[in-house]
């Protein structure tokens, strides 16, 4: 009984992780959908690249899985693949990227527009 | 070393090394730097034509990337191919050689558009970015390198859109356009994370010969379609395909249409390489039907009240766009139908792969017409233009031919794709070559309004001064304007060679799976 | 394959397309448009008054030389179209307000709609 409290409690310690990407996932879509300032919209955009980054490599593991160096573990039953964390970093080079050309663009729509407020950039309609 | 064995690699090669030799070559003068843009694009066409030459007859191209040797994919006993691969077959070719026959277009257009401009060495950059970012989204074997290229695409897309950004309107077609995207590409790599956490891989042809047909499956799928549909301009998410087509420097804009194209060559691998079974059952091609229908007569009736004439191409753009994913549908419900049907299927996929390369190259003419305009009036309003005819007469030529090119004039190209898709449409359900036949005649009349607006009528006395465009845009407008003629006049050799093929090769997964796995 | 000798010839799944037969098509429907045209009057003489401009109740030396004057503009176009339509194309335009978070709106709503479809 007192096992399989143990494990269901490891079961959620082991999927909270899921737990709190969906959770990021929702607040980021939840802010861009809903804020009017862009700066913070922005800040949403990040939130659900690092939450879409969290999910890669969580996605990567393996549970009891060693590293991926043979001639270091020794003989193993299951790998945790380098292949997620290499996406990862390629997906944190692109969002660095995005975020300051996103940012850049904020810039200059505020120079123009002198308002950060998405309502009232909207030049381009019908 | 055999050339043609590195195809694949100088396909994408030979744009990114254009893209960061550019500043330097900017740097040393005029002549070379427009020397070296259309040197550089024209290498990029010759790369593309000779892909599609080498897979005639069905062969596919594998290119390893960093492995011993260029078609080893499966090196050491390894059980599944875990580098990164390029996989060209016939159908991704199509849209390879529509890709950088447009870029060598708009490059030859841009020399002498951009003329006058500042920026060139953020604006050739770019331009090849572009150009590389949807060379790369055609010719990847891999999930994730689609989202890679994906990304390098849009951004170069986005810098570009808001390269004018004296203009306020440019900046925030460039920003909508960037905000919807990054909710779309982060999608995409969440169905890509998925993918990887059941199958261990990301290589599309080892996907497709393990892919199962689960609930996780279906929201990748569902995440996969949206994010593609969205890039190409489907109806509901095409608002960001018209602020930019009309804002961004319209050398660019013609490579933005083939840019649409290559994420709609996505969403047929997906649904009809990767996921055969999920996407056979009725529902993706109900689906890709209705949003089909939806872009083609919401798009052309908004292009018809425009007076842009960047805008209202904008939205032909969504309402070509809405016929491909209408053929594309329409082939995979009759294929999964089967019973007799899967000649409709095949046919209506044909008329989709030629239509897919009219309406890259009669959109890129027009847009590129609208800048020929542009760079003659100053104006983007069609009303105050008129009575150009007398002062451009080879603009106005060129305009008509892709005007009656894509809305379907007899005898132009454009009537027999479209005659393909809808005759096999009326097999799934007749209302589709009525919507097709409304779509073509309200396509038809907004070409009219345009050419009677910009180019006849008394002319004006502000516009007395305009002059025919300088050759550099005159070649690249020519180029495609010979390629639209060339679909005219031997359509039976290009579907013999080119769309048979490619239709086949979409209609064989196992051929992809088997050549992404070592030929086995 | 078998129609590399008639490359303008092809199958279309519901028929065949040949443009020469349009070419054909053309020069004897402009063969016809020239017979007929020779029934036409010939009592027409350059340089006389016949040559003189009429447009939209001006004629002559009352049209004005600006060409912006007197032209169409292209947003007149298809008015009786517009007009029938106003009710499709008010809702039209309204979906096409220019907010960025509605287009995001979309995007999402759709691919959640995508989603719901697949799934069930």
């Amino acid at each position: 009984m007192t096992d399989s409290i143990a494990e269901n409690a490891l079961d959620f310690v082991g999927n909270a992780p899921y737990v709190v990407v969906a959770l990021l996932v929702l607040m980021s879509l939840y802010a861009m959908l809903t804020q009017k300032n862009l700066i913070k919209i922005c800040i949403a955009i990040s939130i659900l690249g690092a939450s879409v980054n969290m999910f890669l490599v969580l996605m990567g593991y393996r549970h009891g899985g060693g590293i991926p160096i043979h001639y270091l573990k020794g003989a193993q039953e299951s790998m945790v693949l380098p292949t997620p964390q290499c996406l990862t970093l390629t997906a944190i080079v692109i969002a660095l990227a995005t975020t300051a050309l996103m940012l850049s663009l904020v810039i200059m729509v505020n120079k123009h527009y002198g308002t950060l407020d998405i309502d009232e950039i909207r030049r381009l309609r019908g | 070393m055999n050339v043609r064995d590195h195809l694949p690699a100088f396909l994408v090669m030979v744009p990114l090394l254009g893209s960061f030799l550019s500043p330097v070559a900017v740097s040393f003068g005029k002549t070379v730097r427009n020397v070296f843009f259309v040197a550089f694009a024209a290498l990029t066409l010759l790369a593309g034509a000779a892909i599609c030459v080498a897979t005639f007859g069905g062969n596919i191209l594998v290119y390893v990337m960093g492995g011993e040797s260029f078609a080893l994919t499966m090196p050491s006993g390894m059980s599944y191919p875990v580098r990164i691969l390029f996989e060209i077959d016939a159908f991704g070719a199509v849209f390879i050689f529509c890709v950088s026959a447009a870029a060598f277009a708009g490059a030859l257009f841009s020399v002498n558009y951009m003329e006058r401009f500042s920026g060139w060495k953020r604006f050739m950059p770019l331009y090849f970015l572009l150009t590389a970012g949807a060379l790369g989204m055609c010719a990847t074997g891999d999930m994730f390198n689609f989202f890679v290229f994906a990304e390098l695409a849009s951004i170069a897309s986005f810098g570009l859109t808001a390269f004018w950004r004296d203009k306020p309107e440019a900046v925030e077609a460039g920003f909508k356009y960037m905000f919807v995207s990054q909710i779309a590409a982060m999608l995409l790599l969440i169905a890509t994370g998925a993918l990887y956490g059941k199958y261990n891989a990301v290589n599309m042809g080892f996907l497709a010969s393990v892919m199962e047909s689960g609930t996780m499956e279906r929201v990748v799928l569902a995440l996969i379609i949206s994010v593609t549909a969205f890039r190409c301009g489907a109806f509901p998410m095409h608002t960001h395909m018209t602020d930019a087509c009309a804002e961004a420097p319209c050398g660019v804009t013609c490579l933005l249409v083939t840019v649409s194209q290559a994420s709609f060559y996505g969403l047929v691998r997906v649904c009809y390489s990767i996921f055969p079974n999920l996407a056979g059952g009725g529902t993706v091609g109900w689906l890709l039907i209705v949003m089909g229908s939806m872009s083609m007569i919401f798009g052309v009736m908004m292009a018809v009240i425009q007076h842009d004439i960047k805008r209202l191409m904008g939205y032909h753009s969504v309402s070509q766009a809405g016929y491909l994913l209408t053929a594309m549908g329409v082939g995979l419900l009759a294929l999964g139908r089967g019973g007799g049907m899967e000649g409709y299927g095949l046919a209506s996929i044909k008329g989709g792969l030629f239509h897919a390369m009219n309406y890259s190259f009669c959109n890129g003419l027009l847009f590129l017409c609208a800048g020929s305009l542009y760079y003659a009036t100053g104006t983007r309003g069609l009303d105050k233009m008129g009575g150009l005819a007398r002062n451009m007469p080879w603009t106005a030529a060129m305009f008509v031919v892709a005007a009656a090119g894509i809305s379907g004039l007899p005898p132009f190209n454009g009537f027999v794709s479209k005659w393909m898709i809808f005759g096999s449409g009326f097999a799934v359900h007749p209302i589709l070559p009525a919507l097709g036949m409304v779509t073509s005649v309200l396509a038809l009349a907004s070409f009219v309004k345009v050419f009677q607006a910009a180019f006849l009528g008394p002319p004006r006395a502000k516009l007395i001064a305009a002059r025919e465009a300088p050759y550099g845009m005159l070649a690249g407008m020519g180029l495609l304007a010979v390629l639209i003629l060339l679909l005219t006049l031997f359509p039976g050799w290009f579907m013999g060679n080119v769309f048979d093929n490619a239709a086949e090769a979409l209609l064989r997964p196992q051929d992809y799976i088997r050549a992404a796995m070592g030929g086995r | 394959m078998e129609h590399t000798g008639m490359w303008g010839h092809m199958e279309t799944g519901s028929g065949y397309w040949n443009v020469f037969m349009w070419f054909v098509f053309f020069a004897i429907v402009s063969g016809f448009v020239l017979w007929f045209r020779s029934f036409g009057r010939m009592d027409y003489k350059r340089n006389t008054e016949q040559d003189e401009m009429f447009l939209s109740g001006w004629s002559g030396s009352e049209v004005p030389a600006d060409g912006a004057k007197a032209a169409a503009p292209g947003s007149a176009s298809y008015w009786g179209f517009n007009v029938a339509l106003e009710p499709v194309y008010n809702v039209l335009k309204r979906f096409h307000n220019g907010s960025a978070s509605d287009y995001a709106g979309y995007f999402v709503v759709t691919t959640a709609l995508i989603g719901i479809l697949l799934l069930f």
